[in-house]
């Protein structure tokens, strides 16, 4: 099943490659390489995310830093 | 400069309204119900102080730095490293909130009408629609929402004048029993919805008529201040009490709405609509997200990372949050200091440093001469 998401979730990105990279100008070198990068971020963080659901999430991290006055709003 | 395309002041107002309604209408009225009960109407009036707070700053640092985006100036305001870890909070900050602004749109489609398909489905071809309207730059959201955001007032509208059947005034009193807390504090949570005004430091370097822009952003807030009392006080007259209850209030009262045994179930036509709203609240979002990143990192041009980040979208869509309970949790609880601290405070701080440089630069220069 998990081997499946994965599967589809490079097929996902293959397609944003192929659309996306023959439209990005030869001059552009730094548009490649963030490209590049932001596309390999994603696809990590999805691998990351389909073996392991329940990573903490960027959610987690701002309740623990607004706690303190969240907790006012708690009933 | 990275986008080449112009709107109008109006547009930028037209933009902005959806921007704020499309998601304020759905969970909020709950969450409002909860601490302000039959004041709720009133929360809305208080929370849009802020709103109007946040166009001021934005429009002033505007006037600072006319041709730059948010992303830029913070820069230019705080020096090279400092600029960029605040530019880094806001980017941060906007792939979170419309992250979580793409799940509340999934959850909301998936538990009321495609209950069988995946929530990544439903999610991903909204960011897929969004992301050929973000390619195609700012002109061309600006008009998407100049078609949309009519039909959708006149769609709420008329809503709440089909339910007029169907209200009980008395739901209304008493007025401010508790004295004028509970309105307060319900205002804290549509004071986060607000807040979100400081997108407008994303468009007003491309908008035509700069002077009209500060007018516009006004009027937008206005509008969106009494379209979320409006919906407030027609979900409170048609639900009472129980409005805390409801996941969805606007939209359950809309059920209600039966004239003559004849026009019924037109919650299909309100979503249908309010589909229309969300996508240009998500392509706005998307928009300065996508535009944003290009200036952090001194792009020549943005179309390319449009997609990348719209997959970063989808991830952080999911990633906000393991259901919907602990979705509305965070909305309730956490999220409003969330966004007023860095939609309205990072901006505040960032306006008072601009003008204290600009002041000591001033003293120098005449002292010089």
């Amino acid at each position: 099943m998990k081997a499946g998401v994965i599967l589809g979730t490079l097929v996902l990105v293959a397609l944003i490659f192929l659309y996306e990279w023959p439209r990005i100008n030869r001059t552009q070198k730094k548009e490649k390489v963030v490209f590049i990068v932001l596309l390999s971020l994603g696809t990590i963080l999805a691998i990351m995310l389909i073996l392991n659901p329940d990573l903490p999430g960027p959610t987690q991290m701002i309740e623990y830093i607004y706690k303190p006055l969240g907790r006012m709003l708690e009933k | 400069m990275i986008e080449k395309g112009k709107i109008s002041a109006m547009q930028m107002g037209i933009m902005m309204y959806p921007t704020i309604t499309a998601t304020a209408i759905l969970l909020v009225p709950a969450i409002t119900a909860r601490y302000a009960k039959q004041d709720m109407w009133l929360s809305p009036f208080w929370a849009s102080l802020i709103g109007f707070l946040t166009v001021y700053i934005a429009v002033q640092l505007h006037h600072l730095y006319p041709q730059k985006t948010l992303i830029e100036y913070s820069e230019d305001i705080l020096g090279k490293f400092l600029g960029k870890a605040v530019g880094f909070i806001f980017l941060f900050f906007y792939l979170h909130a419309n992250g979580i602004i793409i799940r509340e749109y999934g959850e909301f489609v998936v538990g009321n009408f495609l209950s069988h398909t995946p929530l990544v489905v439903v999610m991903g071809s909204m960011i897929l629609v969004c992301s050929f309207a973000v390619r195609s730059g700012v002109e061309v959201i600006g008009r998407l929402a100049e078609v949309i955001v009519p039909v959708v007032i006149i769609l709420i509208l008329a809503n709440i004048i089909l339910l007029i059947p169907d209200m009980k005034v008395e739901n209304m009193f008493p007025i401010m029993e508790k004295g004028i807390m509970p309105s307060l504090m319900g205002a804290i949570i549509p004071q986060g919805w607000f807040t979100e005004f400081l997108l407008i430091a994303f468009l007003l370097p491309y908008v035509d008529d700069r002077n009209k822009g500060k007018k516009w952003g006004m009027i937008s807030v206005t509008a969106v201040m009494l379209t979320l009392s409006l919906i407030n006080i027609a979900v409170l007259f048609v639900l009472g009490g129980i409005t805390s209850r409801f996941l969805y209030p606007a939209f359950s009262a809309v059920r209600y709405v039966s004239i003559a045994d004849f026009l019924e179930h037109i919650e299909a036509i309100v979503m249908a609509l309010w589909v229309a709203g969300v996508f240009v609240k998500i392509a706005v979002f998307y928009y300065a997200l996508v535009l944003g990143t290009a200036q952090w990192l001194n792009l020549s041009d943005y179309r390319p990372i449009t997609f990348p980040i719209g997959f970063l979208l989808l991830l952080f869509a999911v990633w906000s949050a393991p259901n919907l309970i602990e979705l509305i949790h965070f909305l309730g609880s956490s999220s409003p200091f969330y966004r007023i601290s860095i939609q309205t405070g990072i901006p505040l701080i960032l306006l008072f440093i601009a003008k204290w440089r600009r002041k000591t630069n001033n003293q120098k220069l005449t002292q010089q001469g």
